[in-house]
């Protein structure tokens, strides 16, 4: 069984200790210094919003998705959003809009 | 070495500090003299990962080159390299954490190789068994280690990897048929550069008895088409292109750098139906692919996706190419100052 994610993460500081005094090594992994991430956990409305990240097969698995929630009677928004580009970042527009939306948001899977 | 040393590189090991080999120990009895090399201070910002929250300070640039075995003596080309790996055209976190399986491929160019003393003749490509080749290439992959994990959160998806991600580092003869490598950047030939890209493993192009330079070129050419290349569909990235002496004598003959690109971009092409059969493009396709069915394709979208650099020993005919990763389309060429 794999370890939890607090376990495998690098250590913050590490100390060399030697007969008389210690030194700390300087570390050499940038900690990320996030502002306060706000999210809402619960959908306000029962909606899904797919969004394929373009890496291959995503496309195909969300018109998949799509196709049995609407068979169980889930309500799906018919335009499947794309990101332009598999390999970097969410554009801050489309993530801006995204964060707007009362629905569920589900996002490209893959390969 | 004392026990002390040798319980330190243990801890570093035990607690995520390497990239799987044993590293020098950070004191910052080694640091500070790296971080003067460098010239910045310790608190400086060298980078930002923004979509990380990161920011990569100067003391964690100089712990990585002193954990990578680097001198202090190397600092001009670890302070360019350090910046062109966290500049954000080339999406260091992407590279880190793609299925890609990526490296940092470094090119070092230009009067630099003699000076620090690059190995740029036998094994070039890897494994030259010299300490600023190692060195220098296995500081870019920890730089791209530690920095591109979101601090250790993130996990990379590489699903086969290959070598160079441990280090990977080519030197350039110093004098060139073609023009040193980073003429092909805009830099002026005197200088010396340090350039970056995000590559796959090289593969070997093997060709002893052609006598012209175009069979040469049809052998890289081939190389660079096989069903299995990662840039059928996408098209972001391109090659990289090494030419050794042997084959270069061939090439230089009746080919200019820019003519020999041309040759690759208009030959190196395969039936497009034969891609779809194969199962190398998605149907239907990406309108980003610009598919044209029964059309001849190429694995570039641009011919600025080419570049060759000219390194490796005599006496053997062979050459090399390199496919980038798709997901990182840029090149980043810095110069190196100070030397």
């Amino acid at each position: 069984m794999s370890k939890p994610m607090t376990e495998k993460l690098p250590a913050q500081r590490l100390m060399s200790c030697g007969e008389v005094s210690c030194e700390v090594l300087v570390n050499p992994i940038p900690r990320p210094e996030p502002e306060p991430i706000r999210i809402t956990l619960k959908p306000k409305v029962p909606r899904v919003t797919l969004l394929d990240h373009k890496k291959p097969n995503s496309l195909a698995i969300m018109q998949f998705a799509r196709q049995i929630l609407q068979e169980r009677g889930i309500e799906v928004s018919e335009r499947i959003l794309q990101k332009d580009d598999a390999s970097t970042a969410m554009p801050a527009a489309l993530l801006a809009s995204l964060s707007q939306e009362p629905g569920l948001v589900l996002c490209g899977v893959s390969d | 070495m004392s026990h002390g040393v040798l319980d330190d590189i243990e801890k570093c090991m035990d607690s995520g500090w390497t990239d799987g080999l044993p590293v020098i120990p950070p004191y910052g009895s080694l640091v500070d003299p790296m971080l003067e090399a460098l010239g910045w201070q310790a608190s400086d910002v060298v980078g930002v990962i923004a979509e990380q929250s990161i920011k990569v300070r100067a003391e964690q640039v100089a712990a990585t080159a002193v954990m990578a075995g680097c001198k202090p003596g190397y600092a001009p080309v670890l302070r360019a390299l350090a910046q062109a790996i966290l500049d954000p055209l080339f999406n260091v976190s992407g590279v880190e954490v793609t299925t890609g399986g990526a490296s940092v491929l470094v090119i070092v160019s230009g009067p630099v190789v003699a000076a620090l003393d690059f190995e740029h003749e036998a094994n070039a490509m890897g494994g030259a068994n010299r300490r600023i080749n190692a060195t220098v290439g296995r500081f870019a992959q920890m730089v791209r280690l530690f920095c591109g994990r979101g601090g250790g959160v993130l996990e990379s998806h590489g699903t086969i990897g290959h070598p160079g991600r441990l280090s990977f580092c080519i030197a350039e003869h110093p004098e060139t048929a073609w023009g040193p490598y980073h003429t092909q950047f805009g830099l002026a030939a005197e200088a010396s550069a340090v350039t970056i890209m995000a590559s796959e493993g090289p593969n070997s192009c093997n060709n002893h008895y052609s006598s012209t330079g175009a069979g040469i070129l049809d052998t890289i050419g081939d190389c660079m088409m096989h069903y299995g290349q990662t840039a059928w569909y996408y098209r972001s990235s391109g090659f990289l292109v090494a030419i050794a002496p042997d084959h270069m004598d061939l090439v230089k003959r009746d080919f200019t750098r820019e003519a020999a690109r041309q040759y690759l971009y208009e030959n190196a092409r395969r039936q497009t139906d034969d891609l779809v059969k194969v199962g190398r493009i998605a149907i239907p396709p990406l309108e980003f692919a610009e598919v044209e069915f029964g059309a001849m394709r190429t694995p570039l979208k641009f011919i600025e996706q080419l570049s060759f650099v000219e390194c490796g020993a005599t006496g053997g005919r062979f050459s090399a190419v390199v496919p980038r990763w798709v997901g990182s389309r840029n090149v980043v060429c810095k110069q190196i100052e100070g030397l």
